[in-house]
């Protein structure tokens, strides 16, 4: 590595990246401020910027106001559920595509390339249709479920680290001591995934718990997620705006401890997909 | 049990050779359609399908207020229609303005930060964590956050602004001003992100580059341009179709942006109007699922353009620089 | 993660055993069972979708001391994406709650739809509790469904800052105030003599272009829609000279140009930020949630040009809901005169039960929230005079489009004629 020889910051640096960081962080810490206040201290002149006393008051409050916790628990459900299916299905997709020979190898992996510049949102009305009238899944968890049970971003990760993390030669010793190819997965590939597989699936549960439009068409008040109670709170006539971003609080919270605690993963991570794609 | 058993005892493998081998072969062919399976399941029916499905609604003149409409083939006129209907053409202009406006300078601000950050120093993992924050957050939240940040009398954005003598924007109101906010809510959310991406890219530039060209008195701005940024191209392109995408996809920002009581007009004018939330008023608040999937499928074309287009211009400067 | 030392077999089977039953749960929790409605003492929970404040909670509290087996369920939403999402989860055929509000503006919109709901005259409810101008609009074409029940009406008055008034010079007493102010030509001019005079320069005169004229154009006899149910937004004259009246007092800036049921138009009311709001009767949650914080007192005039109704709603109970039977009943209860009564006497929402009307505690009754004024008289005798407006399928939407349009001048983007232009371009796009 050459990080040793890389040049050594200065004040200048350090006073960029400063501001960098605040200004990355002041949103979250004024969103901390607004929701332990009430709405009038938050639209004061000069605006208040340390935090007061009313943030249980206001989380009470954000939970009886509306179906909080059903919501986070279905954003749980769903997030937590996902993940583990877009990590199996990627770790198999991506191990076969990066050591596994086939007929029809590299077409298939184009497609999977391909069908990443599809946008979501190019399916909603037949998805919408489906869920509703065909499976009568509409406001059911599933419907959030099935489709995200596999993706190709998710698919092309773990090719990608797999191509380059998994030596040819560990598999060949594997199949020369006669393991099936079942046995190459369960003693040579998912020991060597983990890693990628723990970022995967901390980006995927991230990206799940965050999804918006679809559950917007597809779930309803009755049945939410915290995205979508979260807009509610925006614009159910309630209004109180520290209590609109107590709920901004409390849906961000738990990514927000995820990311805290495997913050150094995730950008590690983040960084071996951008070199190895 | 049994890929237990096989591997951990090799030679059961060789007491039964024919058997094994047959076995061993159809595992072979069969197994890496069996690994792609439950993707390629998954896309068919929740990806594929409604995409083509989208294209053929997008040919019917299906309202589900109008019994019977389902099915009313008309052909490419919706797609006509589109060519004429002012709302689609300022979704479009809107969509690829606020495109514009939150993809080049995050991308710039991240090459610099991702250069700032490749210096050797102290609290390297606190300052990376730091500027990838706000990408964890949701659309939703960030949104919420930034709308009462960019309030009109009382948000801090302007207060700020007033310390400098600039008077009070109000920022939904105008189109510059409401695409520069929503613009600065993506580019918020994801300016670390692409950091992170091309610092690791950076990483990989082989340090004797930079020694030679500091031998030759190349300034660090000018090793900055002339090494880091070409080694760095492909990172870049990749960045830039990703953002892209995302970028004329906008749904969420703009829609919970607006203060209007229908909020998928995007603002008084629709000065804010994306595509994508033009297409969920026609689909989900007019009921005109034909019309709604074309605009669909044209915001779809117009990814396939952008991207292209970014292809074939990269494919450009590759030739000019050889 | 520990659970990830199990074989890759074993954790499919876990993932997928953990899929199915969980599929399994959330399909009998929430699943389309109205099978279950023949046990009366069966646990249920009733959702109640509704677009603001209707001052439900305490009712629900009674209803569910009285019904141990109910547990009661409010959602909001905005009033756009409300009415949005009950038109395509009727369409959709799922996806509804027990019981929908729906908005008089809105009504007409779903009359097409009626089939979809609960007929209540097949379920003891009778309409002559209601005046047939209230009913009609919630009944099938031919009559014989009506789907949904009275809740509110939107008699209006004016709302004023009296101690905002007397800093300004003019008169306080709302005998006086409502002389002044007898019509809309003289309350613009009042408009520009209060900016004058108000020492406060921070005040304006009303709240925002758009409810102002929600407000005027609520008095005319016609107003989006003729008699035969066809919009006549161009043609009829009386859009255009509202509209231009509010154009006329934004350029003289006596809007604060804050958009109504927005957060700033809360904080408006709490930091003054305007002396006069047009003011139906439902909308009294908003001065009592957002008390002015320099201690300022609102009082209540009669609204310039008299008459007219603005806003005002009904309950109803789409048949795809999951307990409709116990739906109804609830839809019921929160309509009938003895709650309806009590939603005026304690929270301000005035009563379209006729009967109520002239009943003494109904009609004598007074606001302390509006320094005393006699609320009950003045909204009994708009809801007596009222002429009612006919109606149509978009009637709402294009009120939101020519209120999006006086924003835009307000934003100043754009003067009168051109936020015309523009609102008539959405309206055909609303409408075609």
């Amino acid at each position: 590595m050459s990080r040793n020889r890389q040049l050594s910051a200065g004040r200048g640096v350090y006073a960029f990246l400063g501001a960098a960081v605040l200004v990355s962080v002041f949103p979250l810490y004024w969103t901390l401020v607004a929701a332990s206040r009430n709405n009038t201290d938050i639209h004061s002149v000069p605006p208040i910027l340390l935090p007061g006393a009313n943030l249980l008051h206001n989380i009470g409050q954000a939970f009886s106001q509306t179906d909080m916790g059903l919501a986070l628990l279905n954003s749980l459900i769903v997030s937590s559920l996902v993940t583990a299916s877009v990590v199996l299905t990627s770790t198999f997709g991506g191990f076969a595509f990066a050591k596994l020979p086939f007929r029809g190898s590299r077409p298939l992996l184009a497609t999977v390339v391909a069908t990443m510049m599809v946008p979501t949102q190019l399916g909603i009305i037949p998805l919408y249709i489906m869920m509703a009238n065909w499976f009568h899944w509409a406001d059911h968890l599933q419907a959030l479920i099935v489709p995200a049970a596999a993706n190709a971003f998710g698919l092309f990760f773990m090719r990608q680290y797999l191509v380059t993390s998994l030596p040819d030669e560990l598999l060949d010793a594997g199949r020369i001591d006669g393991c099936t190819t079942r046995g190459l997965v369960r003693h040579i590939v998912l020991p060597t995934a983990r890693p990628a597989m723990s970022v995967l699936g901390m980006l995927t549960f991230m990206a799940t718990w965050n999804d918006f439009y679809w559950p917007k068409v597809v779930m309803t008040q009755q049945n939410p997620t915290i995205q979508l109670t979260l807009s509610e709170l925006a614009s159910g006539y309630i209004k109180d705006y520290s209590l609109v971003l107590t709920g901004a609080l409390v849906a961000s919270l738990p990514v927000i401890a995820v990311f805290l605690l495997m913050g150094r993963q995730i950008i590690d991570g983040i960084m071996q997909g951008a070199t190895k794609g | 049990m049994a890929a237990s058993v096989s591997a951990g005892r090799p030679a059961r493998a060789a007491r039964a050779p024919v058997a094994a081998h047959r076995r061993h072969r159809l595992d072979r062919t069969l197994s890496p359609y069996l690994y792609i399976a439950p993707f390629f399941l998954v896309f068919a029916g929740f990806g594929l399908f409604p995409m083509l499905y989208t294209g053929y609604v997008s040919m019917t003149n299906w309202r589900v207020d109008v019994p019977g409409s389902q099915g009313q083939w008309v052909g490419l006129e919706n797609y006509r229609k589109l060519l004429d209907d002012p709302f689609f053409l300022n979704a479009l202009k809107n969509t690829v303005g606020i495109g514009v406006l939150s993809t080049v300078p995050q991308l710039l601000l991240a090459l610099v930060l991702a250069h700032l950050l490749n210096y050797r120093m102290r609290g390297r993992t606190l300052f990376r964590l730091g500027v990838l924050l706000p990408n964890v957050t949701s659309v939703a939240a960030v949104t919420l956050i930034f709308v009462q940040l960019f309030g009109r009398d009382y948000g801090l954005i302007n207060w700020t602004l007033g310390l400098f003598g600039v008077e009070h924007i109000d920022w939904q109101a105008g189109t510059l001003s409401s695409w520069t906010a929503i613009s600065a809510i993506v580019t918020w959310r994801w300016t670390g992100y692409n950091a992170l991406i091309f610092l690791a890219a950076m990483q990989a530039v082989p340090f004797e580059l930079y020694e030679a060209a500091a031998i030759d008195g190349a300034s660090r701005w000018r090793q900055f341009r002339s090494i880091t940024v070409p080694m760095l191209r492909p990172t870049i392109l990749f960045s830039v179709i990703v953002s892209t995408i995302g970028a004329l996809q906008l749904f969420g920002e703009p829609m919970l942006f607006g203060q209007q009581q229908d909020p998928t007009t995007g603002g008084s004018q629709h000065q804010f109007q994306t595509l994508a939330l033009y297409s969920y008023n026609q689909f989900w608040g007019r009921f005109k699922y034909g019309y709604g999937a074309a605009v669909s499928w044209a915001m779809f074309l117009l990814i396939v353009v952008i991207v292209g287009a970014n292809l074939i211009a990269a494919r450009r400067m590759k030739g000019l620089d050889a | 993660m520990p659970t990830f030392r199990t074989g890759p077999r074993t954790r499919l089977l876990g993932a997928a055993a953990a899929l199915t039953a969980l599929l399994a749960v959330t399909g009998c929790s929430s699943g389309g069972g109205s099978q279950a409605q023949d046990d009366p003492n069966e646990k249920i929970t009733l959702t109640v979708n509704l677009f603001s404040d209707f001052g439900y909670a305490d009712l629900y509290k009674q209803y569910e001391q009285q019904h141990p087996n109910i547990t009661i369920k409010e959602n909001r939403a905005d009033m756009g994406a409300h009415h949005q999402n009950l038109q395509a989860h009727l369409l959709a055929g799922s996806g509804t709650a027990d019981v929908e509000a729906i908005e008089i503006g809105q009504v007409a919109g779903f009359q097409a739809q009626a089939p979809k709901f609960v007929n209540f005259l097949e379920n003891g409810v009778d309409a002559g509790q209601w005046v047939p101008s209230k009913t009609a609009p919630a009944s099938s074409a031919d009559g014989k469904v009506l789907f949904g029940l009275g809740t509110d009406m939107g008699g209006m008055a004016l709302c004023y800052r009296s101690d905002l008034f007397k800093a300004a010079g003019l008169p306080t007493d709302r005998d006086q105030v409502s002389a002044l102010l007898s019509d809309w030509k003289a309350y613009a001019a009042t408009g520009k003599k209060f900016l004058a005079d108000s020492p406060n320069k921070d005040v304006r005169w009303f709240d925002s272009g758009g409810n102002l004229f929600s407000a005027v154009i609520a008095q005319a006899p016609t107003g989006f829609y003729d008699a035969a149910g066809k919009p006549v937004v161009t043609e009829n004259p009386a859009v255009r000279q509202a509209f231009d009246l509010v154009a006329g007092a934004i350029k003289d800036g006596e809007s604060a140009g804050i958009q109504a049921f927005t957060p700033a138009w809360d904080t408006g009311f709490q930091k003054s930020q305007f002396a006069t709001v047009a003011c139906p009767a439902w909308m009294s949650y908003e001065f009592k949630a957002n008390p002015p914080t320099d201690g300022g007192t609102w009082d209540m005039a009669r609204i310039p040009g008299g008459g007219g109704n603005w806003g005002g709603s009904y309950l109803s109970v789409p048949k795809s809901g999951k307990h409709t039977k116990a739906a109804t009943e609830l839809a019921k209860w929160l309509t009938a005169p003895e709650q309806e009564a009590k939603l005026f006497t304690e929270k301000g929402y005035f009563p379209s039960d006729q009967a109520l009307w002239s009943q003494p505690d109904i009609a004598n009754h007074t606001d302390p929230l509006f320094n005393n004024a006699p609320t009950g008289k003045i909204f009994s005798q708009s809801a007596k005079d009222l002429k009612p407006q006919p109606l149509g399928a978009h009637g709402a939407e294009i009120g939101t489009a020519l209120g999006n349009a006086l924003t835009s001048i307000e934003q100043g983007k754009t003067d009168a004629d051109g936020a015309w232009k523009k609102a008539l371009a959405d309206v055909a796009n609303i409408v075609g």
